[in-house]
């Protein structure tokens, strides 16, 4: 097929016109996404990929600046097993897990009914609810880590003032208290988004649709559970996923605040993925941690992104 | 597979901007922890600038935060790169030098080493072989709130064992939130011991490797700090939670903790916190044997440096000039020089009682994985011992075991 240009309009064509016609047409958009196809790769999926392979290597800092880097099979994950810190960080975790996904989600919930209601300065109080959201995570560990402290913590200081202590309490320090204390502070900082993205959905919710139910005679606890609840239904479900990534993925409580300890007794996956890495030095059983942690990461993900299809579906 | 994770190393180092340092063989690039360049004035640049005028090479100093500095080590020479010149935390030396990352400085300082403090070289020992120089140095000393310690009834600090608890035990009677010694958690408690388990004759593990962590000299240095929490009460409950040296010293800062086992460091966050503070500074108290832990940073060379002048770099900051350098810089020289009678005159008072005691510094076990068995293994015995979970002869016993499986 010749083309439609003229021979002397193509002589005068731009150096792009390449890509209006024939196999220039066809390539054209792939080489648009390219760079970020290059990019993601080098950026993700490579590192994931090297990430899991390292999970089978003899990977330590020896092995690797003698280039005696071995594929070692199974054995990392082995030793990750028979190691009894791994089962106390996987009860932790479960626990840290449950905890934070229960409280948020209720807590949320309920200051999301609350603030979906015409109440007196509803702008000042969403506000003030967002602001732990908002505060670095840093900061607000820190400033948890001092008002737990156990000689001069306000925390302290106002349990006895109102009699729930007789003496002041190492919250942090305490083998029995170290991960509810740290859970108590992730709670406190992750319940607006929850409750952020619940009011969102309350308000889509057709006013037709409560009017409907009033007139019916719903009201209170029927109201919520038969009208309110299956309306966000799915909004609730993408939360509590995403309350499940971002609370594993919540490094920073954990390490800043007790640091796992003491004794494990706050130890999680990560946590204990980290030390494997910067304190035993060996990233092989590092690797090994954090590839069980991807699966169950892998698997979550893609519920929450199933759940987004629905969403958009409907 | 090899060349895949190295490249991701490298990738990361990239990331994070630490690649292309050991490239260029006419530069010298040299990482420090960051406190040795506070500000522009820093002491280290005059050094830097003299290095380059004498020797005609450049350097490139670059300031890592101390908190960063040893990931960042270890994922660049992980990754095959990495600064020509690193100062090192003597603690981490073995892990490194045990990895083959760090050149073997053995030969080019066999004429120069005697000129160092023996306890400051040790540490950059590993197998027999010298892999750093002693940078600066410091070692722990007993800081002593003088009014709580007149209030208590006592003209002088302890000097011994049985004089440290009983003062401790009088402050502690000082008021309902007063205390004798202001301890920390885990690590901490374990660095701050450490002195007194070499005092009482102990060992943790000796220059033959073996492992000596469970005889008795080490549970009795246990029981004496446990029993001044758990019996005397006179440590407060910052023992259990405190994880950093801020929370540590807090108690002694704040008039409410009488005593703190510490080094030079803390001298600058006194005089920025608590600058009316009344303190001394005075030697440990003394147990069977004179004994104090060194801390401190050493340089050592990175084993893939292409830059032949980056042990010249090392010799000349370590050498004779580091006595006026270090104390401007308000820290400890190594070299033997700072160790004279007139060299301690020159000293501000504070730092004195350091550089004093510094002939009874020892350096910890050089073993790979020291770093481990302090922060895995001996950290979770004494948290046990101090809650009382179990006894200090128990927890000394089965650290001993995991350290010997450890080594195995």
């Amino acid at each position: 097929m010749s083309s439609p240009l003229s021979p002397e309009r193509k002589g005068r064509m731009p150096w792009s016109a390449v890509f209006e016609t024939g196999r220039g047409e066809r390539l054209y958009p792939y080489l648009m996404v390219l760079p970020a196809f290059i990019l993601v790769m080098a950026v993700v999926v490579y590192p994931v990929i090297s990430g899991i392979v390292s999970g089978f290597q003899d990977l330590t800092l020896r092995t690797l600046s003698r280039g005696q880097v071995t594929f070692i099979g199974t054995r990392n994950f082995e030793r990750v097993w028979a190691d009894p810190v791994f089962w106390t960080a996987l009860r932790n975790t479960a626990w840290w897990e449950g905890a934070n996904v229960v409280a948020q989600m209720l807590l949320g919930l309920m200051l999301a009914l609350m603030l979906n209601r015409p109440v007196r300065a509803r702008s000042w109080l969403r506000a003030g609810i967002l602001l732990p959201w908002v505060v670095p995570s840093v900061v607000a560990v820190l400033t948890w880590r001092w008002m737990y402290d156990p000689t001069v913590g306000i925390v302290n200081e106002l349990l006895v003032r109102v009699g729930v202590l007789k003496d002041y309490f190492p919250f942090l320090g305490d083998v029995g208290t170290s991960l509810w204390a740290v859970t108590v502070e992730s709670i406190w900082k992750g319940t607006p988004f929850v409750m952020l993205l619940l009011l969102a959905a309350l308000q889509m919710i057709p006013r037709s649709v409560m009017e409907a139910a009033a007139m019916d005679g719903a009201h209170g606890w029927r109201l919520l559970f038969f009208v309110v609840l299956p309306q966000i239904r799915l909004a609730f479900a993408i939360a509590l996923i995403l309350t499940l990534i971002l609370t594993v993925n919540n490094f920073n409580a954990i390490w800043l605040m007790t640091a796992g300890g003491p004794l494990n007794s706050s130890e999680t996956l990560f946590t204990l993925a980290y030390r494997y890495g910067f304190e035993r030095m060996n990233l092989g059983m590092a690797s090994a941690l954090a590839t069980l942690l991807f699966v169950f990461l892998v698997a979550v993900t893609t519920v929450y992104l199933y759940l987004i299809r629905m969403r958009e579906e409907a | 597979m090899l060349k895949l994770t190295t490249r991701l190393l490298r990738t990361a180092a990239c990331a994070l901007g630490l690649w292309g340092a050991a490239a260029q063989a006419d530069t010298i690039t040299f990482w420090v922890n960051a406190p040795m360049v506070p500000n522009a004035q820093a002491p280290l640049y005059d050094e830097i600038r003299a290095f380059e005028a004498q020797t005609g090479h450049k350097v490139n100093l670059q300031a890592i935060p101390f908190q960063e500095l040893e990931k960042r080590l270890f994922v660049a020479l992980g990754g095959g790169s990495g600064p020509d010149v690193m100062a090192i935390d003597n603690a981490w030396l073995a892990a490194y030098a045990d990895a083959g990352v760090l050149a073997d400085l053995t030969d080019r300082t066999r004429s120069v080493a005697s000129q160092y403090q023996p306890g400051p070289l040790a540490s950059g020992r590993f197998q027999g072989r010298l892999y750093a120089l002693p940078w600066y140095t410091n070692n722990v000393a007993l800081f002593v709130n003088n009014d709580m310690l007149k209030a208590a009834g006592f003209s002088a600090p302890p000097k011994n064992w049985t004089e440290f608890r009983a003062v401790a035990k009088a402050m502690r009677g000082l008021g309902a939130d007063k205390y004798g010694l202001a301890m920390g958690a885990g690590r901490f408690g374990v660095f701050q011991m450490t002195s007194f388990v070499w005092q009482n004759g102990g060992e943790l593990v000796d220059d033959a490797g073996q492992v000596r962590v469970g005889e008795p000299a080490v549970a009795e240095t246990f029981q004496l700090f446990t029993d001044m929490y758990r019996v005397d009460k006179s440590i407060p409950d910052t023992v259990l939670t405190a994880q950093s040296w801020d929370e540590v010293f807090a108690p002694f800062l704040q008039s409410r903790a009488g005593m703190l086992i510490s080094g030079d460091w803390t001298i600058g966050t006194i005089k920025r916190v608590s600058p009316n503070l009344n303190y001394s500074i005075v030697p440990l108290p003394a147990g069977k044997r004179a004994a104090t832990v060194i801390g401190g940073f050493n340089l050592a060379v990175n084993a893939k440096t292409k830059s032949p002048a980056a042990a010249d770099l090392v010799l000349f900051l370590t050498g004779p000039r580091s006595v006026e350098a270090m104390r401007k810089a308000d820290r400890l020289s190594a070299h033997m020089t700072a160790t004279t009678a007139e060299a301690i005159a020159k000293l501000p008072e504070t730092q004195r009682p350091f550089m004093s005691q510094a002939a009874a510094g020892r350096a910890r076990p050089s073993i790979a994985i020291w770093a481990e068995v302090h922060s895995s293994i001996l950290s979770p015995a004494w948290d046990a011992s101090v809650r009382g979970l179990v006894t200090p002869q128990a927890a000394v016993q089965k650290a001993a075991s995991e350290i010997a499986a450890k080594m195995k």
